[in-house]
């Protein structure tokens, strides 16, 4: 046989490797029908090729799962993950608050079990079981016990026991055979044996320093199939288990986020009375095992912040992976000194709990002692602000071909109102996202092929809850400049709020309104000094030229310096002005001041009115806040409304935004409310 | 090995037997090789050859159709289009087939020019469903 100097070796796939043997045969005279489908050659070369393209697909598998970055088996993620330390978040049962009366009680004090089950009201179709996760008693007074605030917890409980026989399990791994655990609900208790009830109580090990041959501590890990397994110290690290021992396992099992929402409890277990379930807080902070690409992107990050918070990073992981049963969508964190004006010394977090908009104080609390203090360097003091939330609001008005579609416009207005508010779910509603109307033009396209042209009206809002009847002030921020409006068209409010007339408490009236007065946009606004100068012996005459009338200005002179210049008259028509400081006649030594102007435009008010007996217009009061239109901020001053008008609370403040890309930054969220229905309005017109 | 007649065609033998002389795997070579290449692409069913599903025919299926002229007409369609696709070295003549319904069987004679040669090649295949 001829030498083949062409033979490749770096083809993969079937066909490129099935011709590299037939090019390698074209150097030999033996066999000539390689090129031939029927030939037996070419059966021969199929086995050939099939066996090599075989090996190479699983060779590469194999490189595949070696890797954490390219494994695609979950098994093989969590090994390589187990590795760095890092053991994957489980699923987490959503908690709910209530508070539990029990009447017709007998007794004195009445205890209410651990594991004593509630049934919530169905969500979406299905009635989730909760459970109470401690034992708590209280005394009895006239026949009523009151548990107040129990915390009560999404799950199935579930008990296992093992018995230790290291002929039969060499490792001593005990795998939980549910993959839904709540792993921070496992209590392991050990039994002496089967004679010696005596009952020890085992706690996870997270910090393998600590540990010496008598702590009793179990380990935990994710297993083959999501499984999990705990095992034991070795008689070094950690207390060793001896054969006869009985290991006892308790934990629960939730469904994770499904049952978030879930409200309205019944008591299902008998415990000496008739219970009155009160539900304080629907339930939340549920979450689902922690997924292949999380696991990817976190235990790195695990790893490199060494059970220490100094980065941003390392802050947001250790938050993440809280082991105070908070689900949390997400994390922002940003030094002080990013403030403005900076705060040098503090770390800023703003998270975001799953399923409320913010956490509570105490869980603030929690998290901070717990969580964070433990791992921060001792001199950054964290502080964790709740997130700001800007609401967008869409008004879409659509055109579609009616001819290319059988659905009705009110089933396509259903079905954009969903796509929009899928698109909020997705790719807003977390820190640092950007809303950008193209991206609604996007998704309103896709929805259906028979819509013709879309537009929309891209509004932002703010909502605040007002402590009634007490005098503040309320900044909002909405991270975009915002539009000058004229009346009726400007920032608005809804709902009416009620108001004492002139803040005397004497006429209450019940529908007040806020609405914008943009200021005239001509004039000269300010004058900023850049250089004071010096040996100013009286005050310079300041002269205001630029293509409008009537503006002046006068400077104040303080040692010789000039401290500061204020507009007695913006004018009117300037769209350019120009300062000129001129030394008052006499004064030979005084120099050197410069000082620029800001044309108006940068503020509006906002003033407050209502309609009185004989339905006129009529303000009540002309100055209740101030519009900053570049920075686009909104403060209301001295706001003191005795109630708003809806069952929530809530005053809402719209704005019309400069931009229709609105980024978020820091503790802001950029989202359309998923709760309010006026929040997209979808018009649609037939072709 | 020094060939003194070249073979335009040389294939593997599929029998697999052995050259009594030199004990070297037998070969199949020129007109012999193209009729085993031609039965074996007939007898191969889509999806026997790895990654290639077009290559072969329907034939073991349809010999488990009711057994009628109009069955025969679909073998000989299929075995015509078998070879006319795989086999670029035969230039096909005629395709017969033939039933023979009470022995249960067809019968297909093929007869076809191997490429620059004047003498015609007939083959029969007796084409019969054993289970």
């Amino acid at each position: 046989m001829a030498a083949n100097n062409n033979i490749q070796i770096s083809d993969l796939d079937f066909d490129s490797i099935k011709n590299n043997l037939k090019t390698f045969l074209r150097g030999q005279n033996t066999f000539k029908d390689y090129d031939f489908e029927g030939s037996g050659l070419s059966v021969l070369l199929d086995v050939l090729a099939y066996n090599t393209h075989y090996n190479a697909y699983y060779l590469n598998m194999v490189g595949n799962e070696m890797f954490l970055d390219t494994a695609a088996l979950r098994s093989s993620v969590v090994s390589h993950a187990k590795l760095l330390n890092y053991t994957p978040t489980s699923a987490i049962a959503p908690v709910s608050t209530i508070n539990l009366t029990v009447t017709g009680v007998t007794s004195p004090s009445l205890t209410l079990p651990k594991f004593t089950s509630f049934k919530s009201e169905a969500v979406d179709g299905v009635n989730y079981t909760f459970v109470t996760n401690d034992i708590k008693t209280v005394s009895v007074v006239a026949g009523t016990a009151t548990f107040p605030n129990v915390s009560i917890y999404q799950g199935q409980p579930v008990s296992l026991s093992y018995t230790v026989d290291t002929s039969t399990n060499l490792s001593q791994t005990f795998s939980l055979p549910d993959v839904q655990i709540d792993t921070t609900t496992i209590i392991v208790q050990v039994q002496q044996s089967i004679t010696n009830g005596t009952l020890s109580t085992y706690t996870l090990a997270d910090n393998v320093l600590q540990l010496n041959d008598t702590s009793q501590v179990f380990f935990l890990q994710e297993g083959s199939l999501g499984l999990y397994e705990i095992y034991f110290g070795d008689g070094i690290l950690g207390q060793s288990l001896i054969d006869g021992n009985i290991v006892n396992v308790s934990y629960l099992v939730t469904s994770g986020t499904a049952s978030t929402g879930a409200n309205n409890f019944v008591l299902l277990d008998s415990i000496g009375g008739t219970g009155i379930v009160n539900s304080l807080t629907s339930a939340s902070m549920g979450g689902d095992q922690e997924s292949i690409s999380s696991i990817k992107y976190q235990a790195p990050k695990s790893y490199a912040a060494q059970g220490r918070a100094v980065t941003f990073e390392d802050y947001i992981t250790a938050i993440q992976q809280n082991k105070l049963n908070f689900g949390i969508d997400s994390v922002s964190v940003w030094g002080g000194e990013d403030n403005v004006p900076p705060i040098y010394g503090q770390v800023f977090i703003s998270i975001k709990p799953a399923g409320q908009y913010a956490l509570t104080d105490n869980q603030k609390n929690q998290l901070i002692v717990d969580v964070i203090k433990p791992l921060s360097v001792i001199t950054v003091q964290p502080t964790i602000l709740d997130p700001d939330y800007t609401y967008v609001k869409l008004n879409v008005s659509v055109v579609y071909d009616q001819k290319k579609t059988t659905l009705t416009s009110s089933q396509i207005s259903d079905s954009i109102t969903t796509a929009l508010q899928s698109y909020s779910a997705s790719q807003l509603n977390t820190f640092n996202s950007t809303f950008s109307l193209g991206d609604v033009y996007s998704v309103i396209q896709q929805v259906n092929p028979s819509i013709i042209s879309s537009s929309c009206k891209v509004q932002v809002q703010k909502k605040i809850y007002p402590t009634l009847d007490v005098s503040k002030q309320y900044i909002l921020n909405y991270g975009v400049p915002l539009n000058r409006g004229v009346y009726s068209s400007g920032v608005n409010s809804t709902p009416t709020i009620q108001y004492y007339k002139n803040d005397i408490v004497v006429t209450l009236l019940n529908d007040v309104y806020i609405e914008e007065i943009p200021f005239p946009s001509s004039g000269v606004q300010s004058v900023s000094i850049l250089n004071p100068g010096f040996n100013y012996s009286s005050i310079p005459v300041i002269t205001i030229t630029g293509d409008g009338t009537g503006a002046t200005a006068v400077a104040t002179v303080v040692n010789g310096q000039v401290t500061s210049i204020t507009v007695t008259n913006p004018g009117i028509n300037y769209t350019q002005a120009f300062l000129t400081i001129t030394n008052a006649s006499g004064d030979t030594t005084g120099s050197s001041c410069s000082a620029y102007l800001t044309l108006q435009g940068q503020y509006g008010s906002l003033r407050s009115y209502y309609y009185d007996g004989n339905n006129i217009k009529t303000v009540l009061n002309p100055n209740i806040g101030v519009i900053d239109y570049y920075n686009g901020i909104v403060t209301l001053n001295n706001f003191n409304p005795t109630n708003v008008n809806n069952s929530l609370g809530q005053l809402t403040i719209t704005a019309n935004p400069e931009s229709t890309i609105i980024s978020s930054s820091r503790n802001r969220i950029v989202t359309i409310d998923p709760y309010d229905p006026t929040s997209i309005t979808v018009s649609v017109t037939a072709k | 090995m020094a060939n003194t007649i070249q073979n335009r065609y040389s294939d593997l033998d599929l029998t697999f037997t052995r050259k009594p002389v030199s004990g070297d795997i037998a070969l199949s070579t020129n007109d012999q090789a193209v009729i085993r290449s031609v039965r074996n692409l007939i007898l191969t069913n889509h999806y026997e050859r790895p990654f290639h599903p077009e290559i072969g025919s329907n034939i073991s299926k349809m010999l488990f159709e009711p057994i009628s002229p109009l069955t025969a007409n679909y073998l000989q369609r299929e075995i015509e289009d078998t070879i006319n696709n795989f086999e670029p070295r035969v230039k096909l003549q005629q395709v017969v087939v033939q039933v023979a319904p009470d022995q249960n069987y067809y019968s297909a004679i093929i007869s076809f020019f191997i490429n620059n040669q004047v003498q015609p090649i007939t083959m029969n295949l007796t084409l019969q469903r054993l289970r």
